[in-house]
């Protein structure tokens, strides 16, 4: 009697499983396709597309055209600068404020806490017509051209991310043990040498899934550059895209091409990082 | 007599806490220099262009006076009223169908994210032999920047030549027309679906990582007592996974009512109208500021739904108040 409701829930369990299986697969398949849609497409020509013949996919060329034609690499280049010097600047700043609030509870740090969280429901665009216009004013007045140049959409960029990533990096450090830094200091290190010894060391795993984030954000960010970037001196990808789609109206084959080609970069930076990307962003928000 | 040495000690009370807060102002230099870089930042970036936005609002800004700026003549509430109450005008008309749109756009992408984050972060949380690969596979959508997104959804919706309705229409026959998916009513579907399929990994990732920190033991004492699945995931899994989830509702609510890159590259990329059913407050907005350039109806309408924002943010603040882990 007993045995065989054993082996009835044991059989129960194993039909559970494979039901379970089958669901994540169907899952796993809608998850990937439009990525694998997305690779193919750009590997046809455009009639086939249009006819949805799917035998031929070989067309590497498209990637040769879309590299020469519609100048994508200067866009890519200009990604590629503008959002690593970004995250650069953006994770400095972000993560001596985040040390700082997380371990000094000086008067004005709650105040500080909320400014920092208050920057996060403003919509972009309520800033974006005020912004240009304290650009083109300081171009007129001092000279210093803002508007269309690299340093520009990077001050710009820096500072857009600077709050959100304080915020992330504040749970890590508070989750480092204070009596480190206290010991280090007791050994004759200053505040700084505490932090930059002990300290950023021991959240590099923090710092890297940050500067992952800002990268991303970056990366994925158009509607400023729409209005701040666009000349193809320093138009980013998105902004390329939409240049060039007014000269090749519906070159699908092209435009996945630069599909492509813009997801790869992150692509290789994510799941090269991919361990200490997910451990980091889940630590830290798990906590916040 | 009295009442003098009452004040003098509050006096004397005052000017002590003044003197700590210097003190405690002096002994904390560090910690100010190591914010100040911050708040600069955050002063010119964030808060001035807010002040001068909110202002803007109360302006008469268009085309017209858009060289005098903050200058421009002072209309205090018509923009608003142009907005929200003004029946004749086109702006308001096309701000509610914005508006209305992005609610259910907002509400249904959250609720579905949340759904099918769980389901998968489930499924992934069990031990089997491709488990790796599963997990790998089911972030791969976060990796795609959202303004390919945009372009690559806006391609396979095409009504003719687009893989969806050739799937659904010329393989397998579900449907007997291929519809229209990015014009009429549909289009709100052809909004949501992608962005649920992009949103979904982040969310899973959360909940996946707060699966992983339930102890096994809580599930065993729960079997043996007799509890079937169901029961466990009501009666220990969604507890505690609440605060991830009320961070996650937030976080999502916000995000997606400020959405602007996947719509606004789904259609036209960049250039195109989504249409009265897929127009979205963001994308309503930046056609009407940068398009024709009416700035100060534009800031307007950026005010109220600030302010539709700052209300949601209280009542989650409300509901979720106790769920929210105080450190320290």
């Amino acid at each position: 009697m007993k045995k065989s409701y054993m082996a009835n829930l044991r059989r129960k369990k194993k039909i559970q499983d494979i039901a379970a299986n089958i669901l994540l697969f169907i899952i796993v398949i809608f998850t990937v396709f439009p990525i694998v849609w997305m690779f193919i497409s750009s590997l046809m020509t455009q009639n086939d597309i249009t006819a949805g013949k799917l035998t031929d996919i070989t067309h590497w060329e498209n990637y040769i055209e879309m590299w020469q034609n519609i100048n994508f690499f200067k866009y890519f280049k200009n990604s590629l600068i503008i959002c690593s010097i970004t995250t650069i600047i953006a994770l400095c700043i972000a993560t001596f404020a985040g040390y700082s609030i997380a371990r000094f509870r000086f008067p004005g740090a709650g105040l500080f806490g909320t400014a920092v969280l208050s920057t996060q429901m403003i919509p972009g665009i309520m800033f974006l017509l005020p912004l240009f216009m304290m650009f083109t004013k300081i171009q007129k007045s001092i000279g210093i051209s803002i508007v269309n140049t690299y340093h520009g959409i990077i001050i710009t960029y820096s500072a857009f991310f600077i709050p959100f990533s304080i915020w992330i990096l504040r749970g890590f450090f508070a989750s480092i043990p204070k009596e480190l830094e206290e010991a280090a200091q007791i050994d004759g290190c200053s505040p700084f040498g505490a932090f930059f010894r002990i300290i950023l060391p021991l959240s590099s795993t923090g710092i890297i899934a940050t500067g992952i984030y800002i990268f991303l954000m970056a990366w994925d960010e158009l509607l400023f550059a729409w209005v701040l970037a666009t000349t193809p001196d320093v138009a980013t990808i998105p902004v390329g895209i939409r240049l060039y789609v007014g000269n090749y109206q519906n070159r699908y084959d092209l435009l996945m091409a630069a599909g492509v080609v813009s997801t790869i970069p992150i692509l290789i930076m994510f799941f090269s990082l991919q361990k200490k990307f997910i451990s980091g962003i889940t630590a830290g928000a798990v906590k916040g | 007599m009295k009442i003098e040495t009452a004040n003098s000690k509050k006096v004397v009370k005052k000017t002590k806490k003044l003197n700590t807060l210097k003190s405690e102002i002096k002994k904390n230099k560090f910690a100010y220099k190591l914010v100040l870089p911050a708040i600069i930042a955050m002063i010119i970036i964030h808060f001035i262009p807010m002040i001068q936005g909110i202002y803007m609002s109360f302006l008469k800004l268009n085309q017209f006076t858009l060289n005098q700026f903050l200058k421009a003549p002072f209309v205090g509430l018509e923009n608003y009223y142009t907005v929200l109450f003004d029946k004749s005008s086109t702006m308001r008309s096309g701000f509610l169908d914005a508006l209305r749109n992005t609610i259910i756009y907002a509400v249904l992408v959250n609720l579905l994210v949340l759904v099918f984050g769980m389901i998968s972060a489930l499924l992934v949380n069990r031990k089997f032999k491709f488990r790796g690969l599963a997990r790998t596979l089911l972030l791969t959508p976060w990796v795609v920047p959202s303004y390919v997104v945009g372009m690559l959804w806006g391609f396979m919706w095409q009504q003719d030549t687009g893989i969806i309705n050739r799937i659904l229409v010329d393989w397998l026959h579900i449907l007997p027309n291929k519809p229209f998916w990015i014009s009429g009513p549909n289009t709100l579907w052809a909004i949501i679906i992608p962005t649920v399929w992009r949103s979904t990994p982040f969310v899973m990732i959360m909940l996946l990582a707060g699966l992983q920190n339930i102890p096994e033991d809580y599930y065993e004492a729960a079997e043996i007592d007799g509890a079937k699945s169901v029961q466990k995931f009501r009666h220990i899994t969604l507890p505690l996974l609440r605060p991830i989830i009320a961070v996650n509702l937030l976080h999502g609510m916000i995000t997606h009512i400020y959405s602007f890159n996947i719509v606004a590259m789904m259609f036209g990329h960049g250039a195109g109208f989504p249409g009265k059913w897929g127009d979205l407050l963001m994308t309503n907005i930046n056609r009407n500021s940068f398009g024709i350039w009416q700035l100060g109806t534009g800031a307007a309408a950026t005010v109220v739904v600030m302010i539709i924002v700052l209300t949601i943010v209280a009542i989650w603040y409300k509901v979720f108040k106790d769920d929210l882990v105080v450190e320290e």
